[in-house]
């Protein structure tokens, strides 16, 4: 059941979304938006974070800068492949870089969607939102039916 | 001699005697110099591709070239080698001609002395090297400006992010509520980092089309439905400032062979513009028409019964950095690099940009781009040395949806899908026909391929691997490659290649529609 601070407690049917960015302040701010809208949040600056934090959290979905300390954007992306458990997490990549090219490089490393910034944020919830209803990740890794 | 760098020496000279003066000079000179002699163009070009000489002694009139085009063709090939011409008395003008068009020098025969020789062909290979250095000089520092304002307009972008990313928060009332003259100043904020956001987009597609980079994706489009795209997204900013705005296509247009985005990107950019210079109560036209004279081209206009351009500055336009001496500041939202960046675009596609203006009641920006022809596309692929490639394929490639309404990003994995389509063929034998601009949820794409049945087979192995291994299509789609055979013109009819061309174009067209057709019926 819902309880009124669920910081703690994972609600049911919140997709928890992890957000890896190296900007504290951009991170915070996406989180805000996030959060409002009805998403739980993690968020990482850095690559090797990134990683570790998708093994524990298990995200049902990644929000990726490219430019990263302790490992790039591509370099994330290459791990997440690795991990049989982490390789069906849908990543948006949400760069400050251009399209060209990285677009192209960040969905043959298995990328769903690209964009840049300062992003549209109806567009990027829009494609959250389909790429969570595409049945991506939901069904291994969302929370049992509340009993 | 040779410390200066004059080491070899490739004389072009068909006139036994005058090689062999020339020579004599060289000796006399006291270089040891080494002199390559050769009697024609045709042999002059064969050594210029065995070794690269310190410089060319060249006679404008041989057996197989004469006049500038010698020249010419030697500075073609080897546009590092200093060129001296050996003139004649009768043709010193054509020398000079050609010491204005990047010869270095010229010596007239019969008045050769060894001193002036030595000293000719030393001040040769000393300016050329400086011309040379001049020249990497300058490409390093386009190089580095392109590389300064790349670096500057993505550092500037992450700061502009964070600003807008909160000024949304704010204004979208994530933060707590806000009063209403607070709001309003929120948004003049939004409507300023979207201006500046705009402009740091326009520097660096300026710099990407300085330096070549920028890219087109040209696809089979309908201009009518992207113009009136265009005038949709237009109408609030013509509507606030009370300016009408219409398309009109004059007659049936067919499918036109460009980038989608970067077409609408041109439509808009001079829908703005029109509107912009236009006072209240006036209109903007946007128009679509074929031109006789003009077969291959569509001709879209975009006209305002604005201010209009002085004729002095129409020229200026399309430079980079223009704006209107005359215009208020509010009208001065950009770079001025727009028109420039629109013009790129269009010459990319091969088409062409210009203004008219008639100062005092309004400007026509016009421009063309190709319309689609696949017999132009097939050309390259299907024929080989003047002939038509034996056996032809169709194979189609149909990504069907699981499901009715497919997700958001199903235009995107269409779009992988291509891609990665585009991989599984050869390059110079296949094609991958370019799909049609508006899909709908079923994508169908077609290859032609320059090979039998028989090894066709190997083609669709790997694209049922590579496409259809892709996870977001396996996740949301079936995927089906079949193949046949593309009837090809009766063998004995003498017709030209091109019609020849034009007749599997019209076979392989029949049978895409045939198999959009089946597609429909199965789906009703």
């Amino acid at each position: 059941m819902r309880t009124a601070n669920n910081s703690e407690e994972q609600p049911m049917n919140r997709a928890k979304i992890m957000v890896v960015d190296d900007d504290p302040d951009l991170r915070h701010a996406l989180s805000l938006r996030l959060r409002a809208n009805h998403f739980d949040t993690v968020n990482v600056c850095d690559g090797y974070s990134a990683i570790a934090m998708a093994q524990k959290e298990k995200p049902h979905l990644i929000i990726l800068d490219l430019g990263l300390p302790a490992g790039d954007g591509f370099v994330v992306l290459k791990n997440l492949r690795h991990h049989p458990a982490l390789s069906v997490i849908p990543v948006i990549v949400l760069t400050a870089r251009d399209p060209e090219g990285n677009e192209k490089r960040t969905r043959e490393a298995g990328a769903v969607a690209f964009f840049q910034k300062p992003v549209d944020n109806e567009e990027l919830l829009a494609a959250i939102r389909a790429n969570l209803q595409a049945g991506w990740g939901w069904g291994e890794a969302l929370p049992s039916k509340p009993s | 001699m040779t410390e200066n760098g004059v080491a070899s020496v490739l004389l072009i000279e068909d006139n036994q005697g005058d090689a062999d003066l020339v020579r004599l000079r060289l000796v006399e000179s006291k270089s040891d110099v080494h002199v390559n002699c050769v009697p024609r163009l045709s042999d002059a070009l064969a050594c210029l591709d065995l070794e690269t000489p310190s410089l060319v002694l060249l006679d404008l009139n041989l057996p197989d070239s004469h006049g500038a085009e010698t020249f010419r063709r030697i500075m073609q090939k080897a546009p590092n080698v200093p060129v001296v011409i050996l003139s004649g008395q009768d043709d010193e003008a054509l020398a000079i001609k050609a010491v204005h068009q990047g010869v270095q020098d010229y010596l007239v025969k019969g008045d050769i002395t060894s001193k002036q020789l030595e000293r000719a062909l030393r001040y040769a290979v000393e300016r050329q090297g400086l011309l040379r250095s001049l020249e990497i000089t300058r490409k390093q520092q386009l190089e580095f400006k392109n590389q300064f304002l790349s670096h500057v307009s993505h550092e500037l972008r992450t700061p502009l992010t964070c600003i807008h990313q909160y000024v949304t928060l704010l204004l979208d009332g994530l933060a707590g509520p806000m009063a209403a003259d607070q709001t309003d100043h929120l948004r003049t904020v939004l409507k300023s980092v979207n201006q500046l956001h705009a402009m740091i987009r326009d520097l660096l597609e300026a710099t990407r089309a300085d330096s070549g980079k920028l890219r087109i994706d040209q696809r089979c489009i309908d201009i009518g439905e992207l113009m009136q795209q265009a005038v949709a997204m237009m109408r609030p900013t013509a509507a606030e400032k009370h300016v009408g705005l219409q398309a009109a296509i004059g007659q049936t247009i067919p499918l036109v062979y460009a980038d989608p985005g970067r077409t609408l990107e041109v439509l808009i950019n001079l829908i703005d513009n029109a509107i912009k210079f236009t006072p209240p109560a006036g209109s903007v036209a946007v128009l679509a028409s074929i031109v006789e004279t003009d077969p291959t081209a569509v001709y879209l206009s975009v006209s305002d019964t604005g201010c209009g351009i002085p004729l002095d500055s129409l020229p200026l336009v399309f430079e980079r950095l223009y704006q209107d001496p005359d215009s208020v500041d509010d009208r001065r939202t950009g770079l001025g690099l727009g028109l420039y960046i629109a013009k790129e675009i269009v010459t990319l596609h091969g088409g062409r940009m210009w203004a008219v203006s008639e100062p005092g009641s309004g400007s026509t920006f016009s421009f063309t781009l190709p319309l689609y022809s696949l017999a132009k596309l097939l050309l390259p692929v299907i024929a080989y040395q003047g002939r038509l490639r034996e056996a032809l394929v169709l194979v189609r490639v149909e990504l069907t949806p699981l499901s009715k309404s497919p997700r958001g990003s199903w235009k995107e994995t269409c779009q992988h899908c291509l891609e990665l389509l585009r991989r599984c063929v050869y390059v110079d034998k296949d094609l991958v026909l370019p799909p049609a601009g508006s899909s709908g949820p079923d994508e169908t794409f077609f290859v032609v391929a320059s090979t039998d049945m028989a090894r066709v087979s190997i083609m669709m192995d790997r694209i049922n691997d590579q496409v259809g291994g892709l996870p977001q299509l396996k996740a949301s789609a079936t995927l089906r490659v079949t193949a046949e055979m593309i009837p090809s013109p009766p063998a004995a009819d003498p017709s030209t290649l091109e019609q020849q061309v034009r007749e599997v174009a019209a076979s392989v067209n029949e049978l895409v529609q045939l198999s959009k057709h089946n597609f429909t019926e199965k789906e009703n």
